[in-house]
């Protein structure tokens, strides 16, 4: 049987789960919010003139767009897979036919389509109150937009699969995420654009993976970026995939090896 | 005619793990940050031997033992550090998914059905996922909800059902693929008595039916009596006893019991040359005698005044099973044995 319906009764599975959890679905929705205060705070500094190259406008769309982005790049495996490491939950998912990392990649993506539905009165309020957003006006960056944002979400991904896998060797790894998240806050455009960094930083943070996963996908949508540049922001995105996709796929089955299946 | 292919082989299978340990208190915690100590625990060594096609046979041994380990490698949840192990032609720990396929491992105390969603969901997954049938699903289901009387809780979210009910659809998750291995990791802990009777009897059941290969591991000795006509002792990672529980029995408490009901009120000194009184009480008495002497206890015990309900029986399995996971005590099994 090919993978296709496999992924379909994940996914619907998925979708229940995530109809179970709508209320914490919220509160995560609300908890990565951070945007939306970004947005307040430079809606205000840029009261008096623009900032660089943005204006008032531009920073309510940049924060509003990183919001929507941060939503639809979310992902929880590192917390779901270091606590199924750690108490032997694991063994379950390995008992099937069918690869544990698909299943937490699928119950992650079938939950989007809900979390979309619950980030949108938010974001719609917010554009409502400051006067609304400009997006791309090119169709080549609405082209383009559609594969960063799904490479974002593959990157986002793999990248916490990588420090979940740790958990196979560490008591929690998932604490070594609150690390990345941290660089993240700074360096993937979540509180600041990497554009008005300094010379020098900017262009270092905009190679970093950090911004491939959210400030490169935020700078397409609402068009800040030409097609040269979007196809070197793609180009960056499938480089830093295929290094976390392989070092994933390394930890994995190497992880798999020191399992220690715990528990009865 | 060649012998048919074991479904089970294990040859010289072995589990080392590496621990980390440390002394309690906060200088040690500290120090743990800086080095940590690790010891290397063998959890399995060198374990041999083959199960057929078929049959039921239960792992026994006190806490710690192996048994688990044991069990999860032949899952392939652990990779072994030595040896090999064989289920149905494969390598378990390369997890192939035909042989995922074909095999189960139901957890007493982990669970594989979605806490907040009634256990029906997950059936449904696994029967995409095992690529089973839509009609081989829907008569295997039906059969199971009727021989486990789950109908009136499968729909509802599985964190809401008591542990027994919960048990009930966890074995349908596991078997609605119908694996021909069966692996049962504790399965009735923590249930009452009519729930482990009802669990066993589907277990039986099962193995009657499809003819499915059963391996049990469990703290409750009658769950492995009832249902396991083979016992493998394994005690510090080393099998130690391969046989029937019979022979088992005898081999720990190699005495037979006699008793009797009598108008008893004084010292039996005849008897009490035959072998050990273990019970005497106004109106019955009872004596753990060799083998060979019962003709001479059964025909004293007979003379008594009034004796009735004559009774000549292994010693009963709680103290087999006492003696036999006391660690303090030799178990008398030094060598693996067939019984």
């Amino acid at each position: 049987m090919s993978l296709g319906p496999k992924l379909g009764a994940l996914w619907r599975l998925g979708v229940a789960e995530a109809t179970a959890y709508r209320a914490s679905l919220l509160v995560w929705v609300l908890t990565t919010a951070l945007p939306l205060v970004s947005l307040v705070l430079w809606h205000a500094l840029a009261a008096d003139g623009p900032i660089a190259d943005y204006d008032q406008r531009a920073f309510d769309s940049y924060f509003v767009a990183a919001f929507l982005v941060r939503q639809l790049t979310a992902t929880w495996i590192v917390w779901d897979l270091d606590r199924q490491i750690r108490t032997g939950e694991l063994n379950a998912l390995l008992m099937r036919p069918v690869s544990p990392v698909l299943h937490h990649a699928m119950f992650n993506l079938a939950a989007m389509p809900l979390r979309a539905g619950l980030a949108a009165p938010v974001a719609a309020l917010v554009l409502i109150a400051t006067g609304g957003m400009s997006l791309a006006d090119s169709a080549s960056s609405w082209l383009l937009f559609v594969p960063a944002l799904i490479l974002a979400w593959l990157l986002a991904f793999s990248i916490q699969l990588c420090i979940a896998c740790l958990a196979f060797w560490l008591t929690r790894a998932s604490d070594l995420y609150d690390l990345w998240i941290s660089a993240y806050i700074v360096l993937a455009g979540y509180l600041v654009p990497t554009s008005l960094f300094p010379s020098g930083f900017g262009e270092v943070a905009r190679a970093l993976p950090f911004h491939a996963t959210l400030g490169f996908p935020v700078e397409l949508l609402i068009g800040r970026l030409d097609t040269a540049e979007a196809l070197t922001g793609i180009g960056i995105q499938l480089a830093w995939l295929a290094l976390f996709m392989t070092l994933g796929a390394w930890l994995w089955r190497r992880g798999l090896r020191a399992y220690g299946a715990f528990g009865a | 005619m060649s012998a048919p292919e074991p479904a089970i082989v294990l040859d010289g299978l072995s589990k080392r793990f590496r621990v980390n340990q440390r002394d309690p208190g906060l200088r040690s915690a500290i120090a743990a940050l800086f080095r940590r100590e690790y010891v290397e625990v063998d959890a399995v060594r060198e374990l041999s031997f083959c199960i057929d096609a078929g049959e039921r046979v239960g792992f026994l041994g006190p806490n710690g033992a192996g048994k688990t380990t044991t069990l999860k490698m032949l899952a392939g949840l652990l990779h072994p550090t030595g040896g090999r192990a064989q289920v149905l032609g494969h390598v378990p720990a390369r997890r192939e998914p035909e042989f995922l396929r074909r095999v189960a491992l139901v957890m007493g105390q982990k669970r594989q059905l979605s806490w907040d969603l009634p256990a029906l969901d997950t059936f449904e997954l696994n029967r995409v996922v095992y690529e089973v049938e839509r009609g081989t699903y829907d008569a295997r289901l039906a059969e199971m909800r009727e021989l486990l009387d789950i109908d009136a809780v499968v729909r509802k979210p599985v964190r809401t059902l008591s542990l027994g009910e919960r048990m009930k659809c966890e074995l349908v998750a596991a078997l609605l693929h119908g694996p021909e291995v069966l692996f049962l990791d504790e399965p009735t802990i923590g249930m009452d008595v009519a729930m482990q009777l009802a669990m066993r009897e589907f277990v039986r059941e099962y193995n009657r039916r499809h003819g499915a290969t059963i391996v049990l591991t469990s703290h409750y000795m009658e769950d492995v009596a009832a249902l396991c006509d083979r016992i493998l002792v394994i005690d510090e990672g080393r099998l130690r006893f391969d046989g029937s529980i019979d022979a088992l029995v005898r081999r720990i408490r190699p005495l037979r019991r006699v008793s009797v009901r009598a108008a008893v009120s004084e010292a039996l000194d005849v008897l009490d040359a035959l072998g050990e009184r273990v019970e005497a009480q106004v109106g019955s008495v009872a004596y753990d005698v060799h083998p060979d002497r019962v003709p001479e206890a059964v025909a004293a015990l007979l003379a008594l005044p009034g004796a009735r309900d004559l009774r000549v029986r292994d010693a009963p399995l709680e103290e087999v099973m006492r003696e036999l996971f006391s660690r303090n005590e030799r178990l008398g099994l030094d060598e693996e044995e067939g019984g």
